[in-house]
């Protein structure tokens, strides 16, 4: 079913501004194409993907630059309109119902701007005058540590203080549904635990949260749900638990493998590293350990672990070969 | 510290025109602020508009009354300068730099309005042209100048000619690439707005077509409604009636120029750089 509408399907079927379906999903996206440019210059940066975002949810989207996930998110935003498909946030349609949706909503977007001119105080009194239900400045400025910045104009903030603000404007308006794209990006890691406080903190009051980021170690502390995009499709999707164990488990070791006789997986050879990809570690490796006893062969160098969210976002990153950020704590790879 | 949502079925929207006007005139005063916090627009706003008005003052001490022809190109003069200084050029420089620098993009995922957004950037230049012609007819009393012949008329020319030059800003915007290119780009607009004073240097047959250019509209307007004078040099002394006669053809022309703007502004307006 692919609807060649700019992301707003016919009106009949909308419901109307003052009487919004208080049940079901917060964001429903089925069948989205978004594409660039016409003819051979044509780009499509999202190809058909579903969507759904539950209320009173964190739903991470994952990727790699160029996944597709802020041209996704974009749409959802009312920012941009679709090249197919259906969009719903909060069981409106984000381009025809804007007014509605915008009051409803709370928006980071992966880069904006600020008047460099005004103070951080002026920004938010500016910001919480705009909009139907204001939080008070200075609960704003104490939400985000950024009292003491209050009378700091805007060009004289660091980049963190400066997205700091940014969340701030986000949350001006007591969002039901907060859509943030790469919400940590340059922040320090105190920082980023306080965003991460924070959004948690939203979804205990009931707000959803959807949320971009190529942070693994983000997706995996917040998200009750994850989807993974990759060139434009949702390749994977479910809570980390689901996506993990649906994945298989990694055994390393140096001894070159022609010596054993090894369990049934998934081989591979990296130089003097062999890989053995199964779908259950235990016993995969004893097996493994008891014809390396039986044969006297000496496994060097032997790793054993089950499948990680870096691990199924590594191998779906495939060819991109693109590196996901994680902070404070890298976790390590067997490859 | 807590976070509190808002997160049962809300209220239905009280998006009235009154909110509509609320934050418009509260984004306009924020945007006058930044005017006067910087100097360079600063002086742009409000030193280009007063210049002619001092040359007024000064070229009519001692000569009471004694030629309206420089008084009205002077008043004319501190109209135009303020419909194109901070009513133009500063909005076409403030929409650029913003929407470089995502500033727009950011606001138009809040609540306001493109129309809210655009109108409180044009309001501080709507603001000076408006206190402009209300000192150049202060100063006019205070010289013993004559008033406005049809003071209705004028109003209406100035208010015009404010959405004009306000769209201007936002269609010259949209081939702007920079704010500073916007030096070069807004070239055609200026010449278009000041080729009203030379007029009376061209010939005969291309003044008609000349006088159908934004600034020279304005300018004749001004010279109508004000002086009663049918162009410049020529006898004051136009009855009311007479005025809105007179100034048909040049209103037509204004108006046409801003529909033509606002048509051309909103076709090719963005918000965001181009990539």
């Amino acid at each position: 079913m692919e609807q060649t509408t700019s992301g707003a399907p016919d009106a009949t079927a909308s419901p109307t501004l003052t009487s919004p379906p208080p049940q079901g999903p917060a964001v429903s996206v089925r069948g989205l194409r978004r594409r660039y440019g016409s003819g051979s210059t044509a780009f499509e940066a999202v190809r058909g993907i579903d969507l759904e975002v539950a209320r009173g949810s964190i739903h991470a989207l994952l990727g790699v630059n160029g996944a597709g996930k802020t041209s996704t998110l974009e749409v959802i935003e009312g920012l941009a309109t679709a090249t197919a498909g259906e969009v719903r946030v909060l069981g409106l349609d984000p381009v025809r119902q804007r007014r509605e949706v915008r009051r409803r909503t709370g928006v980071l977007l992966q880069r904006s701007g600020f008047v460099g001119d005004l103070t951080v105080r002026e920004t938010l009194e500016m910001w919480t005058a705009t909009v139907t239900d204001p939080r008070p400045v200075d609960e704003l400025l104490e939400l985000l540590s950024l009292t003491a910045k209050a009378d700091t104009r805007m060009r004289g903030l660091s980049g963190g203080e400066h997205r700091r603000v940014d969340l701030a404007c986000s949350l001006s308006g007591r969002p039901e549904l907060v859509m943030l794209d790469e919400p940590t990006t340059g922040l320090d890691p105190e920082s980023r635990r306080q965003v991460w406080r924070l959004v948690r903190e939203l979804r205990e009051q009931g707000a959803t949260v959807l949320v971009t980021t190529h942070y693994l170690d983000e997706a995996e502390s917040l998200a009750d749900k994850v989807s993974i995009m990759r060139a434009g499709e949702i390749a994977v999707e479910g809570t980390v638990a689901e996506i993990v164990a649906a994945a298989p488990s990694q055994i390393s070791f140096r001894t070159p493998a022609e010596q054993l006789s090894l369990p049934t997986g998934e081989v591979s050879t990296d130089g003097e590293l062999t890989v053995l990809r199964v779908d259950d570690l235990q016993p995969a490796l004893t097996e493994l350990l008891v014809t390396a006893r039986q044969g006297g062969v000496r496994l060097d160098r032997l790793s054993a672990r089950t499948a990680s969210l870096e691990s199924v976002f590594l191998d779906l990153a495939g060819d991109h070969h693109e590196k996901p950020e994680t902070h404070d704590e890298p976790q390590e790879t067997s490859r | 510290m807590s976070v509190t949502t808002t997160t049962t079925s809300a209220a239905p929207a009280r998006d009235g025109w009154r909110t509509s006007l609320r934050r418009t005139v509260l984004l306009g005063r924020v945007n006058w602020t930044l005017m006067v916090r910087n100097r360079t627009t600063l002086l742009y706003a409000f030193l280009m508009p007063a210049l002619p008005l001092v040359l007024l003052v000064v070229g009519t001490r001692g000569g009471q009354n004694a030629n309206i022809d420089p008084s009205a190109g002077a008043i004319a003069a501190a109209l135009l300068f303020a419909l194109v200084f901070p009513g133009y050029y500063n909005l076409l420089s403030m929409f650029v730099t913003r929407r470089d620098e995502l500033v727009l993009k950011r606001l138009r995922t809040g609540e306001v309005r493109d129309g809210e957004l655009i109108t409180s950037m044009a309001l501080p230049g709507a603001a000076v042209t408006l206190v402009v012609a209300v000192a150049s007819v202060v100063l006019a009393a205070v010289l013993g100048l004559p008033m406005p012949t049809n003071p209705l008329l004028l109003l209406l020319a100035v208010l015009l000619a404010i959405g004009t030059f306000a769209a201007f800003a936002i269609w010259t915007a949209s081939w702007t690439q920079t704010a500073e290119s916007a030096q070069l780009t807004s070239a055609p607009v200026i010449a278009l707005s000041t080729v009203g004073f030379v007029v009376p240097l061209l010939p005969s047959a291309a003044q008609p077509w000349v006088e159908l250019t934004p600034g020279a509209a304005v300018e004749l307007l001004l010279r109508i409604s004000w002086f009663g004078q049918e162009r410049a040099g020529s006898e004051p002394g136009m009855s009311f009636v007479e005025t809105w006669v007179e100034a048909a053809p040049s209103l037509g022309a204004l108006a046409v120029w801003a529909l033509l703007a606002v048509v051309v502004a909103r076709r090719s307006l963005r918000w965001e750089p181009r990539a």
